[in-house]
Parts: C-alpha cells; structure tokens; sequence
C-alpha cells in the first residue's frame, strides 16, 4: 500500500484518500442497504424535500364549486317532452302516485283515455328547474316525491274525479286548469260549476229577459185602459138590465 | 362491464322541499371507454423465455454491477399497452422470475380482450456460482445461470386490451410483490401523474439546499465523502435502491 509503505508522516508524501476507503467495506451496489458515511448521512438530512406550508392553507382560500352536471341528450329529451306537455295541454293535474298492481294502473289509463286524459310519469329532478324559471312557478311545492301527471286538451274535470275516486291509490294534489292553479277543493267545485253550453245558455237567456219584458212594459198602459174598459162595459151590460146607461164613463173614455 | 355506474350523492339534509326519502331518480348512463386505438399483437399472451440463450457465453464476465445502479435508460415509457409494472429499484431477474410473472399473468388474464408484452430481454448475463463448502481462491467458478439486470425506473411487463386498471391491478400487484426488487402496477396516466409530482416537487421544495447544488459546488469538499457518480445520481440513488421520497 502507497500510504502505509512510508515509515511516520503520510502528509508529507501525497496519498490517496480514495484508496483508504476502497479497501475497507463493501462494494458500491450490494443487497443489503450499505451503511452511509456520517457526513454523507448529514448531507442527506440536511437535503431533504420541504414542502410548502403557506399561512392560509389553500383549500380554505379557494371557493366551494358546486358541481355542475354536464347535459345528458336523454335529460334533454325529457325536458322538452315535460315542455310541450306544459305547452299544449289546458288541464293539468297532479296527483301522488302510491305503488298500485300493474293491472289497476293499465285499467285506470284505460278509463282516463277514453275521456282524452293521459297519463303521465315524470321525474322531479327534469320538471323543478323547468317549472322555477316559468311562470309555473307556484306549482313547485308539488313536486315532492312521487307523483304523476294526468294531462288533457279538454276540461272533464267530472269525469277525471270519478276515476280517480275509483282508485285510492292516487291522491289529487292540485291541478292548473286554463293556466289557473287550483287547490284539490277548487278542482271539486270546477267539476261542480255546469258545462259551458249550458251556462252559455243561461248567460243568453238572463240577457234575453229584459228585452223579452220591454214589449209587456210597452202594453202595460193601453192593456190596463183596455181592461179598465172591459169592466166598465161589462158593468153597463149589467146596468142596462137594471138602471138607464151613464153617460159621464164614454165623455171621459172620449176625452182620452 | 366492469363498472359502469357513477355513484350519486345524496343532498344532505333533504333539498328545499324538506327531507325526502331516497329514491330510484333518473339513470345517468355513462359511456363505455373508447378502446377503438389499440391494436393486439400476434399472441396475446407472454412469450416463453429461455433459461439459457440460444448461444451459451463460453467467457465468464465480471461481475459488473452498474447495470443494477442508477435510473434506467431503456423501456421506460409504454408502447404498446397501456397498464404495467414499473420497477422502483435494481435487481436480477432469473429464470424462475420470468415464469411465475408468465404463469401468473397467464392464469388471471383474458388472452382474448387483453395482452401482454415482455419489456426485459431474456436471461443474457451469466452468473457464476463455487461449490458449496469450499475455500476461497482456485479461480472464477463456473457458469450458474443467466439473469436479466433491471435499473429503477423500467417497465417489466406491458399488458394492454379492451380493459380497465381496476381489472388488471389484482394480479399485477401480485405479481409486483414477488419480484426481487420493490415494483408497482402502473397505467400511462399514473406514471405521466407520477412524473408531474417529481417535477412539482423539484420547483416547489422550500429547502434552498439540494443535494444536486452541494454535489456540483463540491460545498465543504462533501465530494470526498460521496463518488463521482453521486453527480448523476443525485442523491436520489444509493447501490441499487431508488430513493423515492427524495427530491
């Protein structure tokens, strides 16, 4: 060895450190986890990774994002088909839907067709952000777990109540009858009020009574003269068999 | 259909209309992934791989251990899967290695919706082993077998396919913890995510001192206490492990 051959001082002849430390310990790769040199050892403590730590930690400093759900087509659809019932339809009610047997729910669209009433299923989540930004705006708080529309483009609001009053398992809640919104009570006096041909009849003939009075009120005066004068020549018939007739009756029925 | 449905959450305390009891809503469909780019290899499954090579190495080789120190060169992005195992030390993989990943990845994949694909040339170094039981010196001894020499920071396995992390992670994690070095499963987006941080944390490390910085200044002459290849590997390597907490 170069270091150890000199007798006392190594310094003064140059020496390989490098050479020491080869001799000793292992090899630079082993299987085992070689131990480090100390001042390698402080060398790493003192590199270690330090992680940002700011005063205000980000996530209090960013605002909450609500999620917003991108548009699914099928979710459209169903906003578009839930728009046109709203356009096209004059009466609208809604009803709560308790689970019925399949064959009660076929029978009673069955009986609500035949009156021209459909029957629909829509889902809350599609029909409350439509109905907030319309003018439908009060019929919100009824759309709160299940429920079911029952559309027309007619009014029979009889016939609707009879059907479902044949089905305690759907309740009415309210309905929007002409763009007028009705409580569940108003629905029953709707149904109560005559059709429209007979109170269009009514209507006519409360503005047909006065003209009809006008030609009585006319003949009120010479029908009253006229019967005036029946009487009084009843009266002289009646005279002439008893008494001479008096002339003073004919001068006044004269003058007039 | 591995899994297709997202997960709704429920409004907590009911919405405006007051508490609701939970209910089926409305479905949200999610589209299946689009697997339309990938094209499968011949065999699907993983090649056979010799004990020895075709052409056995009559001269013994030092042992050379620097092909197990530092990051790797070679194989380190995907090409043709999209899942893998990527190796996060040094090591030697030997025949038994090569056919228990074979095996295992064999057994639990769908060689007609998935493949794989090898990374790792076949066992080429050769190894010598002495007798047992006998003293040192009498030469180098003879030929043992072949292994594969694996740096950190390389893919041992590909396997791609009309299918999901979730489905291929089970069996390559099983197979990553058999490996002689510490290994993981991987996807494309997991190792780009993986590189980002390193990077993240290369610019936004609060420590003014780096390792790399004492190294290249020789600061307090510490390159008496560190090798000269300490300049590439920075800190980050020691022998043949691969320091991950490290910056």
């Amino acid at each position: 060895m170069a270091a150890l051959s000199g007798g006392g001082a190594p310094w003064r002849r140059g020496w390989l450190p490098a050479l020491q430390f080869v001799r000793r310990g292992s090899k630079a790769v082993t299987r085992h986890w070689k131990a480090m040199h100390f001042q390698r050892q402080k060398l790493m403590a003192v590199t270690e990774y330090l992680a940002p730590r700011p005063a205000i930690p980000p996530r209090c400093l960013t605002p909450r994002k609500e999620k917003v759900e991108e548009d699914n087509g099928y979710t459209r659809l169903l906003r578009r088909q839930v728009e046109e019932v709203f356009r096209d339809n004059r009466m609208i009610a809604i009803c709560q839907y308790n689970s019925m047997p399949g064959e009660d729910v076929v029978l009673m669209r069955h009986y609500l067709r035949k009156h021209n009433i459909e029957v629909k299923f829509v889902l809350n989540e599609i029909v409350r952000p439509l109905l907030s930004q319309s003018k439908y705006k009060n019929l919100l708080p009824l759309f709160v777990a299940r429920n079911i529309l029952l559309v027309s483009p007619e009014l029979k609001a009889k016939e609707m109540l009879r059907v479902l009053k044949g089905v305690p398992q759907i309740n009415l809640l309210g309905a929007c009858i002409d763009d007028t919104i009705l409580s569940r009570q108003g629905v029953e006096n709707f149904a109560k009020l005559p059709s429209l041909e007979v109170s269009q009849g009514q209507t006519v003939g409360a503005l047909a009574l006065l003209p009809s009075q006008t030609s009585s009120l006319l003949q009120r005066g010479p029908a009253h003269l006229t019967a005036l004068l029946d009487e009084h020549i009843r009266r002289l018939q009646a005279g002439e068999t008893g008494g001479p007739p008096e002339p003073t009756p004919a001068q006044r029925s004269g003058g007039h | 259909m591995w899994r297709w449905r997202l997960l709704r959450p429920l409004p907590v305390g009911g919405g405006p209309g007051g508490v609701t009891v939970p209910r089926a809503g409305l479905k949200k469909y999610v589209l299946p992934p689009d697997y339309s780019g990938i094209t499968f290899p011949e065999r699907t499954k993983l090649k056979f791989m010799e004990k020895v090579p075709a052409v056995p190495k009559v001269k013994r080789e030092p042992r050379q251990l620097r092909d197990i120190r530092g990051p790797s060169r070679e194989a380190t992005d995907f090409i043709q899967g999209q899942y893998g195992i990527l190796a996060l030390g040094g090591g030697y993989l030997h025949w038994g290695h090569f056919e228990m990943i074979r095996l295992t990845i064999g057994r639990s994949m769908d060689p007609k919706t998935m493949f794989a694909i090898w990374r790792v040339p076949a066992p080429y170094k050769p190894v010598t082993r002495k007798s047992l039981g006998h003293r040192m010196g009498g030469g180098k001894g003879p030929i043992d077998h072949y292994v594969t020499a694996v740096k950190s920071g390389r893919l041992v396995v590909e396997v791609g396919g009309r299918c999901a992390f979730g489905e291929v992670q089970p069996f390559l994690t099983q197979v990553a913890q058999k490996l002689p070095f510490p290994a993981i499963p991987i996807s494309r987006e997991g190792l780009q995510r993986m590189r980002e941080e390193e990077e993240e944390k290369k610019l936004n490390n609060q420590n003014p001192w780096t390792f790399e910085r004492v190294v290249t200044a020789n600061m307090l002459g510490m390159r008496r206490y560190l090798s000269p290849y300490d300049l590439q590997l920075k800190g980050r390597y020691w022998g043949k492990f691969y320091l991950k907490h490290r910056v």
